[in-house]
C-alpha cells in the first residue's frame, strides 16, 4: 500500500447514481509501479510479464493494484484473501476467500488514463479512450455506428467529429462491457439515445434485444479523454 | 504468394502500434493483440482491414476471441476461398 494518500496514483473521480468511479493515473512512474507490483499475486505477475510493451505492463500493474487496494478497503479484507474470477465471456469479478464479493466493478484504461467503476448492485461497464486521430475514421464509423449515428457524424466537422466519434464509441463500449456478453450484439446494431448524440451528458438506454432492462448512461469525458459509464438500473428505480 | 501469416504481419506492422511503437510479431505468430495493448478502436480498424484484405467475414469479436495472430491466420485459412 502507498505510504500515504498523497502517494496514491488513484483518486475519486465521479459518483454516478449508486456507482462510484475512480480515476487511476497511469503516467510512467517507476516508484509507483514498484509498489503496485507488490500488490499483485503470482498469476497477475505472470500475466503482466506476457504483455509485450512497457506501457501495457505499466497500465495493467497500476490499475490492478489500485483495484486491489480499493476493494480491500471497501470489503475490509487483506489483499491475500482477494482473488479474481472471470465469467464465460471474460468479465472479471472479485472473490474473497473464494466466495463472490458483494460488489461489482469494471476497469478501463487508455494511454495514461484509467477508470474503475464500482457498484454494489447492477451490472456496470466503463470505458476510457484517448482521442487519437484514427487512420481511417470513415471506415471505423462505417463499422461500429448505426445509421442515425453515421448521419450525425457525417454532419460534424474536424475536431468535433473526432470528439463525437469517441463519445459515441465509449458509451457503446461501456454498454457492451456492462452487458458482459463479449461483443454480441454487434455494436452497430444499436444506437446511443439521440439526446446524448447531441450533447446531453446522461441518458437511459434499452438494448433492442433486451427491452425490459434499463441502463443509465453518463458521459465521463473531459478535455483529456473520452469516457463513459453504463450502469444497469434496478427494475423499481425511476 | 506470401503466406497468411506473413500478410498479417505486414498488415499489423503497417497499421497498428502501441504507445507509438510498432508491434513486432514473432515468427511463430504467438502474440495476442489484446495483450500487446492494442486499443479497442484500433482493433475495430484492424478487423475491417483483415475482412477487406482477405475477403472473409472478420469482426471485432473475432479479434477478441482468437487468442493470437496464429489463431487469426488459422481462422482465415479455414474459410472457403
Amino acid at each position: 500500500m502507498p505510504a500515504s494518500v498523497a502517494d496514491c496514483w488513484w483518486r475519486p473521480f465521479r459518483n454516478v447514481g449508486t456507482a462510484a468511479v475512480v480515476y487511476v493515473d497511469l503516467a510512467p512512474d517507476a516508484a509507483r509501479e514498484a509498489v503496485a507490483l507488490t500488490w499483485l499475486d503470482q498469476e497477475e505477475q505472470s500475466r503482466r510479464q506476457r504483455f509485450r510493451f512497457d506501457g501495457a505492463r505499466r497500465r495493467f500493474a497500476l490499475c490492478r493494484a489500485a483495484l486491489r487496494a480499493i476493494l480491500c478497503g471497501q470489503l475490509g479484507c487483506p489483499n491475500q484473501q482477494l482473488a479474481f474470477g472471470a465469467s464465460h465471456h471474460g468479465k472479471p469479478y472479485a472473490l474473497v476467500n473464494g466466495q463472490p464479493a458483494p460488489i461489482g466493478f469494471n476497469v478501463s484504461h487508455g494511454s495514461v488514463h484509467g477508470l474503475i467503476a464500482f457498484a454494489a448492485e447492477g451490472r456496470l461497464g466503463v470505458d476510457v479512450e484517448e482521442r487519437s486521430p484514427a487512420r481511417d475514421l470513415d471506415g471505423l464509423i462505417g463499422s461500429v455506428m448505426g445509421p442515425e449515428e453515421r448521419a450525425e457524424l457525417a454532419s460534424a466537422r474536424g475536431n468535433h467529429r473526432l470528439h463525437l466519434f469517441y463519445h459515441l464509441w465509449t458509451v457503446k463500449e461501456a454498454l457492451m462491457k456492462a452487458l458482459g456478453t463479449g461483443l454480441t450484439p454487434d455494436v452497430s446494431g444499436f444506437e446511443i439515445p439521440m439526446a446524448m448524440r447531441r450533447g446531453k451528458k446522461t441518458g437511459i438506454f434499452r438494448f433492442p434485444h433486451l427491452p425490459t432492462v434499463r441502463w443509465w448512461l453518463e458521459d465521463l469525458g473531459n478535455e483529456h479523454f473520452a469516457a463513459a459509464i453504463a450502469h444497469e438500473l434496478s427494475p423499481d428505480s425511476h | 504468394m506470401a503466406s497468411t501469416g506473413d500478410r498479417l504481419k505486414t498488415l499489423i506492422a503497417d497499421n497498428l502500434e502501441v504507445d507509438g511503437q510498432a508491434i513486432a510479431v514473432p515468427e511463430n505468430l504467438d502474440i495476442s493483440l489484446l495483450e500487446a495493448g492494442v486499443s479497442s478502436v484500433d482493433l475495430v480498424a484492424f478487423a475491417k482491414l483483415v475482412a477487406r484484405d482477405f475477403n472473409v467475414k472478420f469482426t471485432l469479436e473475432h479479434c477478441t476471441t482468437l487468442n493470437s495472430v496464429k489463431e487469426v491466420a488459422d481462422f482465415i485459412d479455414s474459410q472457403p476461398g
